[in-house]
Formats: structure tokens, sequence, C-alpha cells
């Protein structure tokens, strides 16, 4: 391997152990490779990262950040626990349940999962204490559920994934083909969680009475309809993505504001405050990825990869198999959006060169992620819930296990059956044989 | 006096990210507005929220180091002893006060003099661009300024611990 790349992954790993920024971190290593190249090393990167935010693509992002922000302080959430109540609460450790099924509803309409995890983990995971369930179970479940938004459309990462791709993949297929993977992740969760509810007999939601289910269902309606306006005008052609992501700010902020009146408008500078921030983190993890990226492909990295995979074997299983092992490595180390603008550019040739459709390794890709979000030691949601349930990472690690496996499982379940992601876009005539 | 300065600073960059991102919500949905109802859609829409996010992405990520937002990993340091921790961070703030100077500042700074002398336009606004990548100067030039003084608080604070 060439000098400039050793001294970048070394000088990233200790930056990493040192607590720098990621964002940081990635700059940093980055600039070191550039002047160990003999490149203008200042100018590059910040030319790379004015460019890499210069998108009207991206503007999807801080708009989804927005509504997502808008639907936690609105009370959406609540609502969406009442709905999911009537739907799952019944059964045998129906609270667990219902906590999955939120996530998955929240997720269907903002798209965030650190947002699932403190909007729905703050009211269910004290709730389930209350009612006897294991707290670092309860726990468990949210961080894990909370991840089923990012493949359950609308998904901030999908849209990074159609960037690093170069636009091979649109933005609405993605969105499609995350929809039948993220239902599956949320069903292996509530067959795992049912198993350990019954093991430990944990009690039973509340039953509602028919008059009760209706009302709660009609107060989640209009939070409901958001996905409905958002994906279906986006789908038909009426809007952009980015157009889309706009109109889902207006109508949760309707919601939030007039209808469930749980949000003030002098609460809206600060909200558009924590967007700013929460989406410049994003950027600037967007924009130095790519110049780390660029330092990958300029030392020709993905070849030697590529070269490297393919010499063991060209089984076309067994290379998604070590693509998928690589991976929940670097997921456990890396934060989402630079591990898609990294190593997308890496093995997307390899796994096309099999004949595997980009879109299909799209959301292989994020689902195997998405696991890297509930791991130690980089794992957003993994520490986010820790601090909602107040317990400790090693506290949670001994219950979250049955949970990394199930969602492993339908990682490989739906590595190995493409028609899971392919078949929606298929039919909708978003992708063309 | 410090605090005082970054209270200040604190305040001008928050109201403007806040009135950058009330704006590109309301150009955006301008944009949808004509596009749908009037059938009439403007490149000018398109543009100005591309300016715009540029500009809060990059102040934006300025007021996230003033409030230490950024995305780390505090497992490994988190099970060190207090004293050597406050080094690390110490070095932290001195790594990043390099590349805010160095990298956003000073490349910044190339980046938007050769982009004035290529004399690159904007096609809608007839923008010179080099207005738009001064965004990343003075995102620089403010996150310089945020690591220092973040880097003075922890070497008071070492100072501080050591003594007492």
């Amino acid at each position: 391997m060439e000098m400039p790349i050793i001294v970048l992954a070394a000088s990233f790993a200790l930056f990493l152990w040192m607590n720098v920024p990621v964002a940081y971190a990635m700059g940093i290593s980055t600039t070191l490779a550039f002047l160990l190249l003999g490149l203008p090393a200042a100018t590059a990167v910040a030319h790379n990262i004015a460019t890499g935010i210069d998108s009207f693509t991206l503007l999807a992002i801080p708009f989804f950040v927005l509504s997502g922000l808008l639907m936690e302080r609105g009370g959406i959430a609540r609502r969406l626990i009442d709905f999911a109540n009537v739907l799952v609460g019944r059964f045998k450790g129906g609270l667990a349940l219902v906590n999955i099924m939120t996530c998955m509803l929240f997720g269907s309409i903002s798209g965030s999962a650190a947002a699932a995890v403190s909007s729905i983990g703050g009211f269910m995971i004290p709730l389930m204490n209350k009612k006897g369930y294991d707290r670092d179970f309860n726990t468990s479940v949210t961080i894990t559920a909370a991840t089923t938004g990012l493949l359950i459309p609308p998904s901030n990462v999908m849209i990074v994934y159609s960037l690093a791709t170069g636009g091979m993949v649109s933005i609405a297929a993605m969105f499609i083909a995350g929809v039948f993977p993220g239902i599956l992740v949320g069903v292996g969760l509530m067959i795992v969680s049912s198993i350990i509810s019954i093991k430990h007999n944990y009690g039973k939601g509340e039953g509602v009475e028919f008059a009760g289910a209706v009302k709660r269902f009609f107060y989640a309606i209009p939070a409901l309809l958001l996905v409905v306006i958002v994906i279906g005008g986006i789908l038909a052609g009426w809007f952009t993505a980015t157009e889309g992501s706009a109109v889902a700010v207006a109508w949760s902020f309707i919601l939030a504001v007039f209808l469930y009146r749980e949000v003030k408008i002098s609460d809206l500078p600060k909200i558009l405050l924590q967007c700013g921030v929460t989406t410049s983190i994003v950027f600037m993890l967007i924009g130095t990825s790519m110049a780390m990226s660029w330092v990958f492909a300029a030392q020709n990295v993905p070849q030697n990869i590529s070269e490297a995979l393919l010499g063991l074997t060209n089984n076309k299983i067994i290379i998604l198999l070590l693509i998928n092992i690589i991976l929940l490595i670097v997921g456990c180390f890396m934060d989402m959006t630079p591990a898609v603008l990294i190593f997308t550019p890496i093995f997307l040739p390899i796994v096309q060169g099999l004949g595997v459709e980009p879109l299909h390794f799209g959301i292989i890709m994020i689902m195997n992620l998405c696991i890297g979000l509930c791991t130690p030691p980089v794992g957003t949601c993994l520490f986010l819930g820790c601090g909602i349930g107040q317990t400790t990472v090693t506290n949670v690690m001994r219950k979250i296990i049955p949970f990394y496996i199930s969602m492993i499982i339908t990682l490989l379940i739906c590595t190995y059956t493409e028609g899971f992601s392919m078949w929606l876009p298929k039919i909708l005539k978003l992708i063309t044989d | 006096m410090l605090r005082q300065i970054k209270k200040t600073l604190d305040k001008i960059l928050e109201t403007v990210v806040i009135v950058c991102m009330a704006l590109l919500v309301l150009d955006v949905l301008w944009e949808v507005f004509t596009r749908q109802v009037l059938d009439n859609p403007s490149k000018r829409t398109e543009e100005l929220a591309t300016f715009l996010l540029m500009w809060v992405a990059l102040l934006g990520a300025a007021v996230a180091l003033g409030l230490g937002g950024h995305l780390g990993i505090d497992y490994f340091v988190g099970k060190i002893s207090k004293g050597k921790r406050t080094f690390i961070e110490i070095i932290v703030f001195l790594l990043i006060f390099l590349f805010a100077g160095y990298v956003m500042f000073y490349g910044g700074i190339d980046l938007v003099t050769s982009t004035f002398m290529l004399g690159q336009v904007s096609p809608a606004w007839q923008i010179k661009m080099g207005y738009v990548y001064l965004a990343v100067p003075v995102s620089g030039f403010f996150m310089v300024i945020y690591s220092f003084l973040g880097m003075c608080e922890r070497i008071k604070s070492f100072y501080n611990g050591e003594s007492s």
C-alpha cells in the first residue's frame, strides 16, 4: 500500500480514539494525505467541501431534518403510539410491539433514526418500565426498532447513496426499494421481542374498545397522510424529492402548530437553529468524505480492494458475504454518511460486475450500516437510547444480542433475495430491466 | 471577557443561520407553488436555494463547533483519568484550530480568489460564484475563534485541576 494511504488510515484511527469530531478527523487525515502527495492540500480540501455541499438534490436533507424536528416536538409520536396500540397492543408483550410498530410508522414520516429514539423512546421506555418490563430490554427494543426509519421512506441516507452512485440510482427508486426490507426488519424484531416477552411473562397491553379505537385512528390520520402526500407526490412526478421534502416541512408545520397545537410560533427560531446545526454536521461529513474518497480514488484503492476480493473468489454469494462482513465492521467504527460515501465507489463496481443491481446493493448497504448504529464504539442510536433509557451501554449489551441476530438474519435474507428490494420499484416502473 | 465575546458571536451566527434556514424553506415552497400552480418555474429559486444551503451548512458548522455538537467518539477517552482527558481535549482543539485555519480559512480564501479570477458567474442570478464560496473562509474564521476559545478554556481547567 502507498504511504499516503497508510498515514491517512493510521492518523484517522488515532484521531477517532482521541474523540476528534468525525468530520474533522476525516478532514485532517485527508489533508495530511494531500500534503504527502505533494498537492495543494488546503485549496483541494476546501474545494471538495464547497462543491460537496453545492447541490440541489442534497437540499432535501435539511428539510427532512426540519420536518422530523417538527414532528418530534409536535406530539405526532404520541398519536402514532395510540394508533399502534389499537393494532398490536392486546398481544403478549404488547408494549414492545407497540414500540416497534410506532418506530416503523414514525420512520415512514420522518426518516431520522435519532428522532425516533428520542421521541418514541422518551415516552415508551418509562411506560414499559412502569409496567414491569426490563429496562435494558426496553432500551434495546427502541434502539434497534428506530433504525427501520432509515429503510422506510423518506430517508436521508438514501439521498446520500443516490449521490454516491453519481445519480445511477434515483432517490424515488431508493425510497420505494426500502419499503419491504424496512418492514421485514421490523417484523424480525417483533418476533424476537415476542419470544422474550413470553419467556419473561411480560404483560399484555391495554385492550381498546371500539369507540376509542376509531377515535385514535382519526387522530393519527393527518400524521399518516404525510407519507401519502410526500411519497405519492414524488412517485406521481408532481414534485422532485427536494420539493417533496419542502412539502413535508409545510405539512408537519401545519400539524404541529395548528392542528395538534404543541409547537408555538415562538419555538420556531430554536427549531430552525437546531435544524441548521444538524444539517451542517451532516454536510461537513459529506464534504470531508468526498475529499477522502478522492484521495482513495487517486491512489487506486478501489481497484486494489477489488482485485484482492476477486482474487479470492468470483462467487457472487461469497463476495456479497465478505462485503457484508467488511461493512458490519466498518459500521461499528464509522457513521453512516461517510461510510456510504466512501465505500459505495469501492464496492459498487465489484458487485455490479457480478450482476448485482445498484439499487439492490444500496439497500443491502443501508440495512447493514443500520446495525452499526446500534453497536459500540460508534453507534448514534445506541448512545442516544442509553441516555434516554437511563442505563449504560454495558447493561444494554446483555439484552440487545438477540436483536442484533435478528437484524443480521434479515440482512442476509434481503441480500440473497433481490425481490424484496426490486419488486416494488419494478412494478411502479421506477427502474427499467 | 472571553465569555462575552463568545456570547456575542454566538448570537450573530445563530441569527444568520435561523434567517437563512427560514428563507430556504420559503424559497423552495415558492418553487413548488410556481411549478404546480403558476406552471412557470423559475431557475432563480433553485439557484438561490443552493446558495442559502451553502451558507447555512458552513456557518452552522461553526455554530456546532461552538456548541460542541459535532459527533465524536467518547467511548475510549471516557476510560482515561480526568487530567489526561483534559490534556487530550487540548490537543483535539489544537488540531481543529489548525484544520480551520489552514484548510477552511487559508484554503477557502485561495478558493474564493481563484474563483473570482476565473470570473465564474452563476447562470440564473449572474452572481460571481466567489461570493457564494466566501462562506468557506468566513466559516473557517469563526471556527478558528471557537477552537481557540475552547483550547483556552481547557488549558485553564487543566492548570486549575493540577493545583487543586
